[in-house]
């Protein structure tokens, strides 16, 4: 996934992106199997699939809104919430479970005082869960953004946010 | 080939599976995922068997017999394996039946049943999560199965495309849309989900705690639109209460119906029912007994006609009630009064296609079955609101175009059915015969007509060549607004196509050029050669559930039951004959519009009036008020008070549609039977028992002692029809022609171009404008139709519960760029004022409607279509102009906005 243009900033400008959807759905409209490609444009221009844009593309591919919606579900890819600008994600597989990555995730929702799949109110952090990442030798490990975190304690884990926070031009802790 | 089924040896045919045979034995395998209209999933994997030679269980639903095969489906192994599915699917969910609607009509009730399941080994999962945000649909997703035939349903064999599956693995649900709630959604409310679904996860709210195993059914025919869904009443009989309503799975619906069909069934027990007959009296309406009501109706029709003649008489029958009563009235009109002044309300809506086609063809009816449409390679829509007036119609329509069948909608309008198709032209209003013209002259140049059809079947073929060179694509396109490479290409489909089947409505029919709209259709697909052959034809929709039979019977003024000429001598003895009576009237009667006319100036003095309300279904209705206020003596045979009735002398109370036995003929020409399933209220009597005792008060002896004995009476004079018993047609209905009684009845007409009036011909037709254009003053076109919630003048749908709830009050559509203009939005107070009269309604912003055109509808009293429309009329049948007239718009106050997302049928 590309890192999203705009998503972490509010959604000033999610109008001014829906009319670039539109011109990226129009030319898809003669394409079969174009419904993939689309969400997938959506995606990344706004870090996540809104209604809005749903609705856009069932009104311009002539697709039933439930089968866009089926799609959007089935794909773990695909989000209908917005992401934060760090998507922190922690490993459950076999390895990671075992090696105390529950431990690790129960801090992060304290921590971040959001559940999986949420969202903090700053728009900085998304928590996620996903499976073996394919480096079982560094267990546990958290995934943010691309940086890998290996090794990770649950006591290191207010550490980690902390940095990410201190990396952020203040202006946006006053957004939103 | 053979296939061995627990160790006994069955016949089974190519293409059939394991599960068809044993079904056909009468060997019950479990089965949830499957259904014979949504096919096989094989996702429950309750259905499985063991086949010798392979490895392990086979879903059975989707195993093909192969010859030789031998099959088990009752081993120990099986029946435990089936236990564990079953058992592990209760556990997802919450299955207590005490309280479900289902119980003792649920699939998984059944297979628990047979396997000996009591409850889940495992621990419920109760999630409480309830869906009741819709009118008429509960979803209870502890009962869901996930079995996929509600999404199946509603995607393929509706085609309505609301539901679908959202998440994965054990999240997996059903939803609505983007997962919104079924209130909210693009849902019809045609319920096809919840009858097709195996468990209690969709029922129906309205049925709730109504009653399950106690309740008889009575398989009926549905008394809305002229699609004739066969249907089955679930009824109380010690409340004398339909409670629910199911589809029947055979012809015309294959178990579908649309809201009104499933959910509009109180109004028989509405409180409001005219239940005893009334007489004005000194300004109002008492209550009479019948005796005193009917002598008083034979007092004063005789005092008038014996003064004036009988021509000063006039009865409307009606496409609302059935077959029998028709034919009652119009036997006592012209065999009694001795008048050929009968009519109904299809002069107000398919008069012309009953002229243009009898004209053309020989036969005023459509050509081809609704199955046909399966069968076409292409669907010409013209003028057809399909989806809200015909909505079963549309679903076939919508699965043909799953199935690779290419769709034109012809319409100003952005109908909803337009979704769907490959090509949306929106003409002009009225300008279909230059449209219809232009395209026949391109197809000729291109060669694309079908030469030898023409030459062997028609009539004038060549000077129809002539005459469409008045049409060339350049003048046509400039006349009707289309583009010229939109007609070009509109030409080529319709000239490569191989089965091209054209359905219209009353968009071709309710104009000044009516009939020459339905002779130019007739033009068109007798140059393709399209007539006469499987998924091919001319289909009009007609409209009331009994409006083809109204026809069929004779309350036309032209023609007796099965039309046959009232002013051919031969029929006529014929009738006198039959009917014991000499002097029947030779000559033609009055039409609707004539006969209203005639009011004020004296010629027309009585009217019998049964299921009309003709004050409101006729344009121009100040007109109509003062023309019904002019006669001497206005007589109404109903089932609720309404509009006219305000203005009757006398009152008669009629039973409906599941009140009494008979029958209606579909648009499809199919005679389907009624059966009686409640009591009427009160004293309430059907039509031919009235009819009856008319006559014999005026010394002529009808015959009528019952429905059954009215259409023997009419059978034994019949033609057509002649063939058709109630006997035959309990359990299906029979398409006529079906002149004898061990004559199947003809799916198609005109078969091989073989046409009833021997050719085919071809008919000259030129453009004539609108009777009103839009000027300055009424810069806008008003046109008019039905909506998908309401019937009629409401009397039915309003008077049952819940379809008002959706659709509450009468909204003018208006096109976006013209409410830019007028500054109005959705839910904005609008008045509406033609040179006839003004109302005033809310208006819905919406792009159904195109630029300077309008739309409303006519089923509510507080406002409704025809104050406004034009009372002109096409000159053959007196057809009026319903479709266009001119109006302007006021905005009056503004509301609360109403807002739209995404695509929703029928309603904002
Ligand atoms: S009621 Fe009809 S339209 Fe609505 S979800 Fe069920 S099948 Fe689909
Ligand atoms: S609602 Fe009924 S039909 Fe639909 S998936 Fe669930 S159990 Fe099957
Ligand atoms: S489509 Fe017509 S006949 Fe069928 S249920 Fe609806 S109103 Fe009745
Ligand atoms: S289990 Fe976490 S990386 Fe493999
Ligand atoms: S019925 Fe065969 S798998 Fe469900």
């Amino acid at each position: 996934m590309s890192t999203p243009e705009k998503c972490a900033c509010g959604n000033d400008d999610e109008d001014g992106l829906i009319e670039r959807l539109e011109e990226i759905i129009s030319s898809y409209k003669e394409t079969p199997g174009a419904l993939i490609p689309v969400l997938q444009a959506t995606q990344s221009l706004f870090g996540y699939i809104p209604q809005k844009a749903i609705l856009k593309i069932s009104e311009i591919l002539n697709e039933p809104l439930s089968s866009i919606f089926g799609v959007i579900t089935f794909y773990s890819f695909f989000s209908l919430k917005p992401r934060g600008k760090y998507l922190i994600r922690v490993c459950m597989g076999t390895a990671c479970y075992v090696q105390g990555a529950n431990e690790v995730l129960t801090a992060l929702q304290q921590q971040l005082e959001i559940k999986v799949g949420e969202t903090t109110p700053d728009k900085l952090f998304t928590l996620d869960i996903g499976r073996c990442f394919g480096a079982c030798g560094l267990a546990p490990i958290i995934m943010v953004n691309d940086d890998v975190h290996q090794f990770v304690k649950s006591s290191a884990v207010a550490k980690i946010i902390k940095n990410y926070r201190l990396h952020e031009p203040k202006t946006v802790e006053v957004q939103s | 080939m053979q296939i061995t089924i627990n160790s006994n040896s069955y016949e089974a045919t190519q293409g059939e599976t394991v599960l068809d045979v044993a079904k056909r034995n009468g060997i019950y395998i479990p089965t949830l995922c499957y259904h014979a209209k949504t096919g096989q999933s094989a996702k429950c994997r309750a259905c499985i068997v063991q086949v010798e030679g392979m490895r392990g269980f086979q879903t059975s639903c989707n195993l093909s017999a192969r010859d030789g095969m031998t099959v088990q489906t009752e081993s120990k192994e099986i029946i435990e394996t089936q236990k564990q599915i079953v058992d592990l699917m209760l556990s997802q969910g919450y299955h207590n039946c005490l309280a479900c609607e289902r119980s003792g009509s649920c699939e998984l009730q059944d297979v628990c049943y047979h396997l000996g399941i009591e409850k889940t080994t495992y621990a419920d999962a109760p999630t409480g999560r309830k869906d009741e945000s819709s009118e008429f649909i509960v979803i209870d997703y502890d009962k869901c199965i996930s079995c996929g035939r509600c999404v199946t349903a509603c995607n393929n064999v509706v085609v309505n495309e609301v539901l679908g599956f959202g998440h994965r693995g054990k999240h997996t649900t059903i939803m609505c849309d983007d997962n919104i709630l079924m209130g909210d959604s693009s849902c019809v409310q045609c319920g096809e989900c919840v009858q097709i679904c195996p468990t209690g996860a969709l029922t129906d709210k309205k049925s709730r705690g109504t009653g399950r195993g106690n309740l008889d059914k009575v398989d009926t025919t549905c008394p809305y639109c002229g699609v004739g869904c066969q249907i089955t009443l679930h009824v109380d009989k010690a409340k004398n209460k339909v409670v629910r309503v199911t589809g029947r799975e055979v012809w015309p619906n294959n178990g579908m119906l649309c809201v009104k069909g499933r959910y509009g069934f109180e109004f028989h027990a509405s409180p409001k029912r005219l239940q005893y007959p009334l007489i004005r009296k000194n300004g109002k309406h008492e209550r009479a007994t019948w005796d005193e009501a009917l002598d008083y109706i034979v007092e004063r029709t005789k005092e008038i006609v014996a003064k004036h003649g009988p021509d000063v008489f006039s009865a409307l029958g009606s496409g609302r009630i059935t077959n029998e009563n028709n034919y009652a009235i119009q036997k006592f009109t012209r065999a009694v009064v001795k008048t050929n002044n009968i009519d109904h309300c299809a002069r107000t809506c398919h008069a012309p296609t009953v002229a243009g086609l009898a004209h053309a063809f020989g036969s005023g009816a459509a050509t081809n079955s609704i199955n046909d449409i399966l069968e076409s390679e292409l669907l010409f829509v013209i003028g057809s609101n399909m989806t809200e007036a015909h909505p079963v119609v549309s679903y076939y329509v919508k699965q043909a175009v799953q199935k690779g069948a290419k769709m034109i909608v012809c319409d100003p309008r952005k109908v909803d059915i337009a979704h769907w198709s490959d090509l949306h032209v929106p003409l002009s209003v009225g300008t279909d015969v230059p449209f219809l013209n232009g395209l026949i002259n391109e197809i000729i140049k291109n060669g694309w007509h079908d030469e030898e059809f023409m030459i062997n079947n028609t009539e004038n073929p060549e000077e129809l060549k002539e005459w469409v060179k008045e049409y060339p694509v350049e003048v046509a396109s400039k006349i009707c607004g289309v583009p010229e490479e939109t007609m070009h290409k509109v030409a080529r489909m319709l000239g490569e196509a191989k089965k091209v089947n054209v359905i219209y409505c009353l968009g071709i029919t309710e104009h000044t050029t009516g009939t020459d709209n339905v002779k130019t259709i007739a033009n068109l697909q007798m140059v393709l050669g399209h007539i006469g052959k499987k998924g091919c034809g001319v289909n009009p929709l007609r409209g009331q559930n009994n409006v083809q039979g109204a026809c069929d019977m004779g309350a036309l003024p032209n023609v007796f039951h099965n039309y046959q000429s009232c002013i051919d001598e031969r029929a006529i003895l014929k009738m006198e004959k039959d009917w014991g009576v000499t002097g029947l009237s030779r000559k033609e009667g009055y039409k609707l519009p004539t006969m209203l006319h005639k009011a004020t100036s004296g010629e027309t003095k009585i009217l019998f009036c049964v299921g009309d309300n003709t004050v409101q279904t006729e344009p121009n209705t100040a007109k109509t008020i003062k023309e019904i206020e002019a006669l001497e003596f206005l007589v109404v045979v109903d089932i609720f008070p309404n509009m006219t009735t305000e203005y009757a002398d006398v009152i008669l109370p009629d039973v409906c549609f599941n009140e009494d036995d008979g029958t209606y003929s579909n648009l499809d020409r199919r005679v389907q039977f009624l059966h009686k399933a409640v009591n009427a209220p009160g004293e309430s009597k059907p039509t031919w028992w009235i009819m009856q005792e008319l006559g014999k008060r005026m010394g002529v002896d009808l015959g009528f002692h019952s429905a059954e004995h009215t259409w023997e009476d009419m059978r034994r004079t019949g033609t057509i029809m002649g063939g058709i018993t109630y006997e035959r047609i309990q359990h299906l209905g029979l398409q006529w022609p079906c002149p004898t009684v061990t004559h199947p009845g003809t799916p198609i007409l005109h078969m091989n171009g073989k046409f009833t009036r021997g050719l085919g011909l071809f008919s000259h037709t030129t453009y004539r404008a609108q009777a009103e254009l839009p000027d300055a003053e009424y810069p806008f076109i008003l046109s008019t139709g039905r909506r998908l919630w309401h019937y009629h003048t409401g009397t039915q749908t309003r008077n049952s519960i819940g379809l008002e709830n959706i659709f509450p009050e009468e909204l003018l559509e208006i096109s976006p760029y013209d409410a830019k203009i007028m500054n109005v939005k959705s839910g904005d107070m609008v008045k509406a004022t033609s040179r006839r009269g003004t109302i005033t309604l809310k208006a819905w912003v919406t792009d159904r409607s195109p630029k300077g055109v309008t739309w409303c509808a006519f089923h509510f009293h507080e406002a409704h279509a025809n104050v406004l429309t034009n009372d002109a009329y096409d000159n053959v049948t007196e057809t009026p102009e319903y479709k266009a007239c001119a109006i302007q718009i006021e905005k009056v106050s503004d509301g609360v906005e109403v807002i739209s997302r995404g695509f929703r049928q029928a309603r904002p």
